[in-house]
C-alpha cells in the first residue's frame, strides 16, 4: 500500500526505459446496439480527473489548479457535445436516496471491468477463449445498477476517467540530453478512458481507452479535442447517422 | 501522500545518537487549526489526499460503529488535545495488521489489526499521536520533495554520465541512501513528537516503549512458529523506511525517562471495555492470517491481563483446528469445551468441538456437539454440510 515513488525509488533506473506502446484496439461496443430513440437521458459519474506534471526524473506531481480546471472544462466540453448529439447529460447526485456509496462501489466495479475489456479484449493477441468470436462484447456490471432510486431517472451512466502528466522543463531537458546518448525517455502521460452501461441491464455498451490522448485538458479548446477523442465510436441512434465523435 | 507507522520497520546506527538532544521536555510546538495550504506541490497534495478520502468514505471496508468511532478519537483527543485533534476525521479500517497512517489533509487511517495489539489507552494514543506529529509536521510533503529530488538527481546522473562516459552507480546509491535515512529521521521526529503529545496528556509517556517491546515479542513468535530463528535488528538495513522496532523501543524509553512524565495513567480497562464487542471480529481476523505464532503470543498477552475469557478459548481453539495437526485437534477440543464452561454461548463452540472430536476419531461426541450446533444454529450457512458429515 505504500506509494509508489517510495518504493519506486529502488527501482529508478527504470525511469529511463521506455516503454513500447503495443498494438491494441482503442474501442469497442456492443455489436448493433443503437441509444434509445428521442433524448438520451446519460447521468455522468463523477470523473475521475488528475492534472499534473511529470518532475524530472517522473514522478507525478498533482496540481491542483490545473486538475480543477481541467474538471470544469471537460464538464462543460461534454455537455456542448452531448447537447449537440441530442442527448442530455446530468451529474449524479445522490440526492436524497443515501445510495452515494453503493454508486461509488459501481464506479469501482466499473473500473475493474474497463481494466478487463482493455487487458483481454483490446489487446487482440490476449483475448480470453470467450472473447474470441468475431462481433461480441459482452461485459456488465451486472443487473443490480437498476434498483439504484438515484440513477432511476436516467437510461445510461457514463464513466469518464483522465489522467495527464505535462513534461516539465527538466524532463523536456532530459529527453534532450537523453536523446544525445540515443536513450529514449518519454515526457508526458495522457491516458484516459471512458464508458457508458446501460442502466436498465448492467451492460457495458462501448468503451474507448486511450493512453497516448491529445487536447490540452486545462484550456476550454483543449477540453473539446479530448472529450471529442475521449467519445470515439460512442453509440449512434437508431436510423441516424453514425456521426458521433468523429 | 500517505504516512506510515510501521511499514517495513527496521534503522540507522547513527540516528540513536541524534535523538537524546531533542526529547528533552520542551513545550509543543504552536499549531494552527483549519490550516490551508499553499504552496502548488502542497495544494496538489491535498488534492490527492481529498480524492483519496472520497474513495475511503464509501469503503465496505470501514467501521462505522458510532461507539467505537467516538471512543478511538477520544483516546486521540486525550493524546494530542482538543484543539489539535478537531479537524481529524479518522476512519477505522478493517485489516488485520499492526498499523495507522494519516494523509496530509489531515485524514487518518486506523487498522483493526492495530486495535487489536495494543493493550491500553496510552499505547493507542502513542500510535495515534504518531500519525498525528507526521500530520502537524507535514512531513508528506517534505518527504514528496526529497523523492522529488533524489529521482532528478538519478536522472541527470545517468543520462550525464552516459554521455560522458562516466559510471555514476556510487552517486545514484548514495541519493537513494539517503532518501531512506531521511524517511527514517522523519519517522524518528515524530515518535518524539508523539512522546511530547503523550507526557503532556493524562496518559503515561512509558506507554510508547511497551508498545514496540510487545510488538518484538510478537515478530519474534512468528517467527518461531515459522521455524526460523527470532531476529531483532538494532541498525535499518539500505532501504528500511522506519527505524528497526529494537532501534524504537530504545529510544523511546530513554526519551520517555527524560520527559519526567510521572504519570503511570494507562487506561487498560477502558480500553478492554471499549473494544469487548469487537474482540470476537478482530480475533477471527487475526486467525485467517495462518500465522499460529505470533496468534498464540498474541492471545497470551490479551489473557495475562483478564484470564482466559470464553471469546479468547473459542479463538484459541480456532486457531488450533486451523493448523489441525492431530495433536492439535485434542488441544482444540479441550478450548472450546473450557470456552463453554467460561460461559460461551455462540453455537459456534459446538461445531468447533464437534469437528475437532470427529476428526479425532471419537465420532460419539462429535456427532453429539455437531447435533447441538445444528439444533442452536438450524439456518447456518453450512447446516448441508455439516449434516452430510454426521451422516456418515
Amino acid at each position: 500500500m505504500m506509494r509508489s515513488w517510495l518504493r519506486g525509488l529502488a527501482v529508478a533506473a527504470m525511469l529511463l526505459v521506455s516503454m513500447p506502446v503495443a498494438a491494441q484496439e482503442k474501442t469497442g461496443s456492443k455489436p448493433g446496439f443503437t441509444l434509445r430513440p428521442g433524448t438520451a437521458r446519460i447521468v455522468l459519474m463523477r470523473p475521475s480527473i488528475r492534472v499534473g506534471s511529470q518532475s524530472t526524473g517522473g514522478m507525478f506531481e498533482p496540481n491542483a489548479d490545473w486538475t480543477a480546471q481541467a474538471r470544469e472544462n471537460l464538464a462543460r466540453a461534454l455537455n456542448n457535445i452531448q447537447a449537440g448529439l441530442g442527448n442530455q447529460v446530468i451529474v449524479y447526485d445522490e440526492s436524497t436516496t443515501g445510495e452515494g456509496a453503493l454508486a461509488a462501489q459501481y464506479g469501482n466495479l466499473f473500473g475493474a471491468v474497463s481494466e478487463s475489456v482493455i487487458e483481454y479484449q483490446f489487446f487482440v493477441g490476449n483475448r480470453l477463449e470467450t472473447k474470441k468470436r468475431k462481433n461480441t462484447f459482452e461485459w456488465s456490471v451486472g443487473p443490480g445498477l437498476a434498483n439504484l432510486k438515484s440513477l432511476q431517472n436516467a437510461d445510461y451512466a457514463l464513466f469518464i476517467n483522465t489522467n495527464d502528466a505535462y513534461g516539465s522543463t527538466g524532463r523536456k531537458a532530459l529527453q534532450i540530453f537523453a536523446a544525445m546518448g540515443g536513450i529514449a525517455v518519454t515526457s508526458g502521460i495522457h491516458v484516459g478512458h471512458a464508458g457508458l452501461v446501460d442502466l436498465k441491464t448492467g451492460e457495458l455498451v462501448w468503451l474507448n481507452a486511450d493512453r497516448q490522448m491529445g487536447g490540452d485538458v486545462r484550456t476550454p479548446e483543449g477540453a473539446v479535442k479530448r472529450v471529442t477523442q475521449l467519445l470515439e465510436g460512442f453509440p449512434g441512434k437508431p436510423g441516424a447517422a453514425q456521426s458521433s465523435g468523429k | 501522500m500517505r504516512r506510515f507507522l510501521l511499514a517495513g520497520a527496521l534503522a540507522t546506527a547513527t540516528l540513536g545518537h541524534s535523538l537524546a538532544a531533542q526529547s528533552q521536555s520542551t513545550p509543543l510546538p504552536s499549531f494552527s487549526p483549519a490550516y490551508q495550504p499553499t504552496s502548488v506541490d502542497e495544494r496538489g497534495m491535498w488534492m490527492e489526499a481529498d480524492e483519496d478520502e472520497r474513495r475511503l468514505r464509501d469503503s465496505p471496508l470501514v467501521l462505522r460503529d458510532e461507539a467505537l468511532n467516538a471512543y478511538v478519537r477520544r483516546v486521540l483527543c486525550t493524546t494530542v488535545g482538543d484543539n489539535r485533534c478537531k479537524g481529524v476525521r479518522v476512519y477505522i479500517v478493517e485489516v488485520p495488521a499492526f498499523n495507522a497512517s494519516m494523509e496530509a489533509n489531515g485524514t487518518m487511517r486506523v487498522w483493526s489489526g492495530l486495535l487489536l495489539r495494543v493493550q491500553n489507552e496510552a499505547e493507542l494514543g502513542a500510535v495515534l499521536g504518531h500519525e498525528f506529529a507526521h500530520y502537524e509536521l507535514r512531513h508528506s510533503l517534505s518527504a514528496f520533495k526529497r523523492a522529488r529530488t533524489a529521482t532528478d538527481i538519478m536522472s541527470w546522473a545517468a543520462v550525464l554520465g552516459g554521455l560522458a562516459g562516466v559510471n555514476t552507480s556510487l552517486l545514484q546509491w548514495s541519493v537513494i541512501g539517503s532518501f531512506y535515512r531521511f524517511n527514517r529521521e522523519q519517522e524518528e521526529g515524530a515518535d518524539l513528537l508523539s512522546l511530547k503529545y503523550l507526557a503532556s496528556s493524562p496518559y503515561s509517556a512509558a506507554a510508547a516503549a511497551n508498545l514496540w517491546q510487545h510488538i518484538m515479542s510478537e515478530h519474534d513468535a512468528t517467527r518461531v512458529g515459522r521455524k526460523r530463528k527470532p531476529h531483532q535488528r538494532y541498525s535499518a538495513g539500505f532501504f528500511d523506511t522506519h527505524p528497526t522496532e529494537l532501534n524504537r523501543a530504545t529510544y523511546l524509553k530513554e526519551a520517555a525517562a527524560k520527559t519526567g512524565d510521572s504519570s503511570n495513567e494507562l487506561a487498560a480497562n477502558g480500553y478492554r471495555t471499549a473494544m469487548a464487542n469487537y474482540l470476537p471480529r478482530f480475533l477471527e481476523a487475526q486467525i485467517k492470517l495462518n500465522d499460529f505464532g505470533g496468534t498464540e503470543y498474541l492471545l497470551g498477552q490479551l489473557a495475562s491481563a483478564n484470564g482466559w475469557t470464553g471469546d479468547l478459548l473459542y479463538a484459541r481453539g480456532e486457531l488450533y483446528r486451523t493448523r489441525g495437526n492431530p495433536r492439535d485437534l485434542v488441544s482444540a477440543a479441550q478450548f472450546y469445551g473450557d470456552a463453554i464452561k467460561a460461559g460461551y454461548t455462540a453455537p459456534e463452540a459446538r461445531r468447533g468441538l464437534g469437528l475437532s472430536l470427529l476428526r479425532s476419531g471419537q465420532m460419539t461426541d462429535g456427532k453429539a456437539a455437531l447435533d447441538e450446533y445444528l439444533r442452536l444454529r438450524p439456518d447456518a450457512s453450512d447446516a448441508k454440510a455439516i449434516s452430510a458429515l454426521m451422516a456418515n
